[in-house]
């Protein structure tokens, strides 16, 4: 007979969950099965769904369940419901990567992150949904999906963000206890933000792509979506590590261990007040103030900051379109990109195939300026902070691009492309949720040098200890 | 009654027209969008060709940080 699954259980942390699934508070099966349930009936009407996968799910939990049964421990993912985006292969199941020409696409093999998963026993339900090809040739509404737009569990009017929609919806909306999503350039961070969870996009190489979607082979990074700064931790330990399959992996693993990082009163925090005062909406800034005064009151040292004055939206764009335009040069010359829902997406997929390899190379050396000058920051600092977007979720009836690029810098830019930037640089991010403006979350950012995630992390987890953003729940 | 949905039954939910669901209705000229990505592109061409680098500075290539 099923387990009544109370509630509270799918807004769980993981340690959590997995707590209650050692005490036989219920089984790996009641629980995948509770998952699946809710994000059928739910996802939908988010547009979050992809691919439900309660078959599989039911079937892999089983075996889990047998394995606790005879307490063969396998760590803190072992039972836990989650979701991929899905751009991730899963062998003899569709794989859209959020685009119309890819609909009925099956690979197969399995993506290495989802097989490192299986392995300690988490859970995949679903594949879910993410905006059409990750967006590489800009897109101009947030119905640029397969899945049409992601809706905002906060409020179903606003944009979920995105690429990573459908993770960031089903995270915020107790569909799932985590999620995978993918950033080339803000994927991770912005549905992070907007829907009020919390996200790490990972140093570029430590988590292997393997069986993802190339976009931006110089870009692309694999990062967990979740709760907490300490649920992102576990899940980076699990799926990080040295692949061979994938050229760009850094050879690195990663063990969460922030109990031995540096004491917080020793990282050096590096910010930017023109980032809050002239770049932020200003029915943020009250959030974001309170966020950094919670900050400084951890014991930080806290000092000025800016970024170096480089085109770093000019540098993503050419790189990411014109790698993305070569990844996507059948789908473009056969036709079929005419399909994509987004006449943008399309028209900057053409033209990425005509970038002349001058601009590509000239942007690559420029980056190579980029890294540099990080190299450099992070020689005095150890964390950059930010908001993570400037303001809430845009409504869906808005162009997007009114809440991410088009709007004003102001004359010092301060951290204000930290997206951009620490995308070229490879470096390692991580989102809080700090508050709310006009009914919706909002978020700030904290940046490291490469291979820095325990530093984030642990601040994070401080700054979570503090506050309970991160706790709020969307209205049912 | 089943609250079962098939991939085929979810995307034909999607499918409705995007001004049914709230979406406003992006513009529709491929051409002039093909234009504007176009001049995009040239623009940061621009941009890039105006950014001195010093001579030694090699592309981005290795990212193992």
């Amino acid at each position: 007979m099923a387990v009544s699954i109370p509630d509270d259980v799918y807004f769980a942390s993981i340690a959590e969950l997995n707590q209650r699934l050692k005490a036989r508070e219920f089984k790996a099966h009641d629980l995948a099965r509770a998952f699946s349930e809710k994000l059928q009936r739910v996802g939908p009407g988010y547009n979050a769904l992809a691919l439900l996968l309660e078959k599989q799910a039911l079937k892999f939990a089983k075996d889990v369940d047998d394995d606790l049964k005879v307490e063969r421990y396998r760590g803190p993912l072992q039972g836990i419901p989650f979701g991929a985006k899905d751009l991730l292969a899963y062998a003899g199941q569709p794989t859209a990567w959020g685009a119309q020409p890819y609909a009925t696409q099956v690979f197969d093999y399995t993506a290495t992150v989802l097989t490192k998963l299986a392995k300690p026993g988490a859970v995949l339900i679903g594949k879910l949904a993410m905006v059409e090809l990750a967006g590489g040739g800009g897109y101009r509404m947030a119905g640029a999906s397969i899945s049409g737009p992601g809706l905002n569990p906060w409020d179903k009017t606003r944009w979920s963000g995105g690429s990573s929609s459908g993770s960031g919806i089903a995270v915020a909306a107790g569909l799932v206890t985590f999620a995978l999503g993918s950033e080339t350039s803000g994927s991770i961070l912005t549905p992070s933000a907007f829907c009020g969870v919390t996200g790490l996009r990972p140093t570029y190489g430590l988590v292997s792509r393997h069986g993802a979607m190339a976009l931006s082979w110089s870009m692309d990074k694999i990062g967990p979506m979740c709760r907490s700064a300490e649920d992102c931790g576990i899940v980076l330990q699990a799926i990080a590590g040295s692949d061979g399959e994938d050229p760009g992996s850094a050879g690195k693993g990663f063990y969460f261990a922030p109990q031995y990082t540096r004491g917080i009163k020793e990282i050096r925090v590096g910010l930017a007040t023109v980032d809050i005062d002239e770049w932020a909406d200003a029915s943020a800034r009250p959030a974001f103030n309170q966020a950094l005064d919670v900050i400084r009151g951890l014991g930080v040292q806290v000092t000025a900051a800016k970024l170096p004055d480089f085109p770093y939206s000019v540098l993503a764009n050419t790189i990411i379109t014109a790698e993305g335009a070569c990844a996507f040069q059948k789908l473009i010359e056969s036709g079929e990109v005419d399909q994509l829902a987004d006449p943008k997406q399309i028209a900057g997929l053409k033209a990425g195939l005509e970038i002349p390899a001058r601009d590509y190379i000239k942007a690559m050396r420029i980056r190579s300026m980029v890294q540099q000058s990080f190299h450099d920051i992070f020689a005095d600092l150890d964390v950059l902070i930010t908001p993570t977007r400037p303001g809430p979720a845009p409504l869906i009836s808005q162009p997007v691009g009114t809440a991410l690029y088009d709007r004003p810098q102001p004359k010092d830019r301060g951290l204000t492309q930290l997206i951009p930037a620490g995308n070229l640089a490879g470096l390692p991010a991580l989102s809080l949720p700090c508050g709310f403006a006009d009914g919706m979350p909002v978020a700030i950012s904290l940046v490291g040098r490469p291979f820095s995630e325990n530093t984030l992390l642990s601040l994070g987890r401080e700054y979570q200890k503090a506050t309970d953003w991160h706790r709020r729940r969307p209205p049912a | 009654m089943s609250t079962r949905v098939t991939r085929r039954e979810l995307g034909a939910a999607l499918a409705i027209p995007a001004v049914l669901s709230g979406q406003a209705v992006a513009p529709q000229n491929t051409d002039e969008e093909l234009k504007a990505a176009r001049d995009q592109f040239r623009q940061n061409g621009e941009t890039l060709a105006k950014f001195a680098i010093p001579v030694t500075t090699e592309p981005a290539v290795h990212f193992k940080a």
